[in-house]
C-alpha cells in the first residue's frame, strides 16, 4: 500500500537529520539556499503533496542517487519557507508559480524538472553527479 | 368517356390529398402525355400523393392525338355531381387548365345538340349554370365583373359563350400577364356580359317554364353559337389553350427562380455560420472522432495537428529527395534540422493546448485508436522508440551504438520517473474525493481541482521528454543517419496509423464481410506500394 507522506526511499529527509524548521530560519533567503545547496551533493526543495516533486525524487533514486530534500511547506517557519520558495523561483526564472522542485548538485543550481530530464537525455547529468561524488561507477 | 372519368375522379384525388399543385402538374401532363403516352412519366411526376393510381387508370389510352383528349368530359358536371364535392373545384388555381373544360363542355353541347335529344339539351343548359356554380372561391370578382360588366370577364364559360358568338373575336392571350387563365381568356366583355346575362335567363326559365320554350330558344342561341363552331371554336380554343400553357410554364418557372433565389439565401447564410463558427474555433475536424463533445481547445488542436501531418509528409518526402538525389551534408542538414523544428512545433502547438485541455491530450483523442492504445503520457513513449530505431539505425560506430543505448536507458528512468509522479497524483487525487462527509464536499472539490491542474504539468514534461530524445538523436547521429532516422519514424507512425483505419475496417464474421475485405485489400495494396515505396528510400541505403 502505497503512501504519500512516506517516501520509504533510501535517503533521509533533512527536516528528519537537522531538526524541523531548523533550516529555514531568518536570514536572508538566497544565502539560506546557497548555504543548503553547498552542503550535500545533491539538494532537492520540495514541497511534500507535490506530485512533480515526488517524480523527481523517484527519478534521483533511480539512478541510485542519495539527494538532501528540503520540503519547504514543512519548514518550522511557513513564511520562511515561503520565502525560500519565491526565492527559488526567481533563481529559476519561473514565470507560473509552479517553481518546485529545484535541484542543485555540488552546489550548483541544475533547475526545475525541465532542466533536470533535459540534463539527464542529453547525458550531461550523471558525470555531473559523479563529479559532485553522488554517483559511483 | 370512360377515361375521362377515370381522369376526373383521379383529380379529385389529387387535390383532395391536398395538392392543388400536385393535380396541376398531372392535368398539364396529361395534355401533352397523351401524344407520347405518359403513364410512366406521371408516376415519375408524383407528389407522393396519387400518381400510381393516376397511372394505374390507364389515363395513357384516352387517345392517340392530341385533338381527341377533349373526351375529358366533365363528368360530374354532366352527371349533376355537386361541385362543392370536388375539392379542386373550391380551390381553383390559377393554372389549371380550363382550355380543356370549356372546351369540354361545348363539345358536349355540340356533341348533344347532334343528339338533339332534350335531356341533353337540358344538360348543356345546366352545364353552364353548374360551372358557374363550381368556382365559389372566385366570387367576388367573378360576381362584380359580371355585374359591372367590366372589360375583364373572369369566368371561362363567358368565353365560351362569346367565342361560340363571337367567331371573329380575337385573343391576344399571349401578351396578357394573367392572374387566372380564366381571365386571360376574357374576351370582350359587352359579348360576355350579354351572354351570362342570357345564361341567367335561361336558367332562370330553365326551373320555371315549359322545356321547350327554353330549349327552343337554347336552341336557336346554340345554333347561332354552334354554326362557325368546330373549325373556329377548336383554333380559339386551342389558342386558350397554348396561351394556358404558356402561362402555368410561366409560373413554374417563376416558382423555381424563387426556390432557387431562397435557397441561394440560405447557403450564404450557412456559410457565414460556418465561417463565425470556425473563428470560435468550433470547426470539428474528422480525425480524434469525438464528433460533437470536442472543447474549441481540442477541435483546434486538432485541426494544427491535421496540418502538422500534412507537413510531416511534406517533410518525410523532401528528406527522402535529398537522401536519393545525395545532397551535401551540408543541404541535407539544413534539411534534417527543419524536421526537428517541425517536431518542436508540435510540441509547442500540445503545451498550448494542455493548458485549456490537458484531457484531450492525455486521454489520446487527438490520435488514431492505435496509436492511442499505446499511448504514454500523451504522445510516444521516448525508450520505445528508440527501440524500435535501434534495428534500424545500422550501421553505427561503437560510440554511436553507446549514445543510443545510454540515450535509451536515461529516457527509461525518466519515463519511470514521471509515471511514478503521475500515478501519486492519481493517488492523491483518489484520497480527496473518495469518502469524507458530504458537507465537506466542495472543499473537496475544490482541492482536487487543484490537483488536477497538476496534469498539465506531466504531460508538458513527457513532450519535454520527447523533444529532448529526438534532439539527442540529431546530435548522436551524423546529417545521413539522421535524415534516415527521421524517414523511418514518420514512416513507422503512419504505418500505425494505417494500422488504425485497417483495423476499423477489417473483415469481420458478420454481415459485413464482403464490401470490408475489399476495403482492407484496397488499404493493402496502399500500404504495399507506400512499403515499396519507403522500402527504396531507407533499406536500401542502410
Amino acid at each position: 500500500m502505497y503512501q504519500t507522506e512516506s517516501w520509504g526511499s533510501p535517503y533521509v529527509p533533512a527536516s528528519g537529520r537537522n531538526g524541523v524548521g531548523s533550516y529555514a530560519g531568518g536570514g536572508d533567503p538566497f544565502e539560506r539556499i546557497e548555504q543548503l545547496a553547498a552542503e550535500s551533493a545533491v539538494v532537492i526543495f520540495s514541497i511534500s503533496s507535490c506530485c512533480m516533486c515526488h517524480a523527481i525524487k523517484r527519478l534521483f533514486c533511480g539512478m541510485g542517487v542519495n539527494p538532501t530534500v528540503y520540503e519547504l511547506d514543512q519548514a518550522g517557519d511557513p513564511i520562511a519557507g515561503k520565502e525560500m520558495e519565491m526565492a527559488l523561483m526567481r533563481l529559476i526564472g519561473a514565470s507560473s508559480a509552479a517553481a518546485l522542485p529545484v535541484v542543485f548538485v555540488g552546489g550548483k543550481l541544475v533547475g526545475a524538472m525541465d532542466r533536470v530530464m533535459a540534463s539527464h537525455i542529453n547525458g550531461t547529468l550523471v558525470p555531473l553527479l559523479k563529479d559532485a561524488g553522488a554517483l559511483w561507477l | 368517356l370512360t377515361c375521362s372519368v377515370s381522369f376526373l375522379v383521379s383529380v379529385s384525388e389529387f387535390s383532395s390529398a391536398g395538392g392543388g399543385d400536385c393535380a396541376l402538374i398531372g392535368l398539364e401532363e396529361s395534355e401533352s402525355k397523351h401524344k407520347r403516352g405518359f403513364k410512366q412519366k406521371r408516376s415519375r411526376e408524383s407528389c407522393g400523393m396519387g400518381s400510381h393510381r393516376m397511372g394505374e387508370m390507364g389515363l395513357s389510352d384516352s387517345g392517340p392525338t392530341h385533338h381527341h383528349h377533349h373526351h375529358h368530359l366533365p363528368y360530374a358536371l354532366l352527371h349533376g355531381m355537386n361541385p362543392s364535392n370536388t375539392a379542386f373545384m373550391s380551390h381553383p388555381d390559377p393554372a389549371f387548365d380550363f382550355g380543356e373544360l370549356e372546351e369540354a363542355i361545348v363539345l358536349q353541347g355540340v356533341k348533344i345538340r347532334n343528339d338533339e335529344s332534350r335531356a341533353g339539351m337540358l344538360l348543356f343548359l345546366s352545364s353552364p349554370l353548374l360551372t358557374l356554380e363550381m368556382f365559389p372561391s372566385w366570387p367576388m370578382r367573378f360576381h362584380h365583373q359580371q355585374r359591372g360588366g367590366s372589360t375583364d370577364s373572369g369566368s371561362g364559360v363567358n368565353t365560351i359563350s362569346s367565342k361560340a358568338e363571337a367567331s371573329a373575336h380575337h385573343h391576344h392571350n399571349n401578351n396578357m400577364e394573367p392572374e387566372s387563365p380564366i381571365s386571360r381568356k376574357a374576351a370582350s366583355s359587352s359579348s360576355d356580359h350579354y351572354h351570362f346575362h342570357q345564361m341567367d335567363q335561361l336558367a332562370a326559365s330553365n326551373g320555371g317554364a315549359g322545356p321547350s320554350t327554353s330549349s327552343h330558344h337554347q336552341q336557336q342561341q346554340n345554333q347561332s353559337a354552334e354554326k362557325p363552331p368546330n373549325e373556329k371554336t377548336l383554333r380559339r380554343l386551342a389558342q386558350n389553350r397554348e396561351a394556358a400553357r404558356k402561362s402555368r410554364l410561366r409560373k413554374k418557372l417563376q416558382a423555381y427562380v424563387q426556390q432557387l433565389e431562397t435557397s441561394r439565401i440560405k447557403l450564404s447564410q450557412m456559410e457565414q455560420e460556418l465561417q463565425r463558427a470556425r473563428q470560435q474555433g468550433l470547426f470539428l475536424s474528422g480525425c480524434g472522432g469525438a464528433g460533437g463533445n470536442l472543447s474549441s481547445a481540442a477541435a483546434m488542436f486538432d485541426m494544427e495537428y491535421a496540418r502538422w501531418l500534412e507537413d510531416d509528409l511534406r517533410h518525410m518526402s523532401e528528406l527522402r529527395t535529398g537522401l536519393h538525389a545525395h545532397l551535401s551534408d551540408g543541404d541535407l542538414r539544413v534539411t534534417v534540422d527543419r524536421y526537428v523544428s517541425h517536431y518542436d512545433e508540435i510540441f509547442r502547438l500540445k503545451g498550448a493546448a494542455a493548458k485549456s485541455d490537458v484531457f484531450h491530450l492525455i486521454t489520446g483523442m487527438w490520435v488514431t485508436p492505435a496509436e492511442r492504445c499505446f499511448l504514454w503520457m500523451g504522445g510516444f513513449r521516448p525508450s520505445e522508440l528508440i527501440k524500435m530505431l535501434i534495428s534500424q539505425l545500422d550501421p553505427l560506430t561503437e560510440q554511436q551504438v553507446m549514445g543510443i543505448y545510454s540515450l535509451q536507458h536515461s529516457s527509461q528512468q525518466a519515463e519511470e520517473a514521471l509515471s511514478q509522479g503521475l500515478d501519486q497524483l492519481h493517488q492523491s487525487l483518489v484520497d480527496t474525493i473518495a469518502g469524507g462527509s458530504v458537507v465537506d464536499g466542495m472543499q473537496q472539490m475544490a482541492v482536487a481541482l487543484g490537483k488536477l491542474a497538476n496534469l498539465e504539468g506531466f504531460v508538458r514534461q513527457a513532450d519535454n521528454l520527447r523533444q529532448q530524445t529526438l534532439h539527442q538523436l540529431r546530435r548522436i547521429l551524423t546529417v545521413r543517419q539522421a535524415a534516415r532516422c527521421f524517414l523511418v519514424i514518420g514512416e513507422y507512425y503512419g504505418r500505425l496509423r494505417a494500422l488504425s483505419s485497417l483495423w476499423a475496417s477489417r473483415p469481420r464474421d458478420t454481415l459485413m464481410g464482403d464490401e470490408n475485405s475489399s476495403q482492407t485489400t484496397t488499404d493493402l495494396q496502399m500500404m504495399q506500394q507506400q512499403q515499396q515505396q519507403s522500402s527504396q528510400s531507407h533499406f536500401a541505403s542502410f
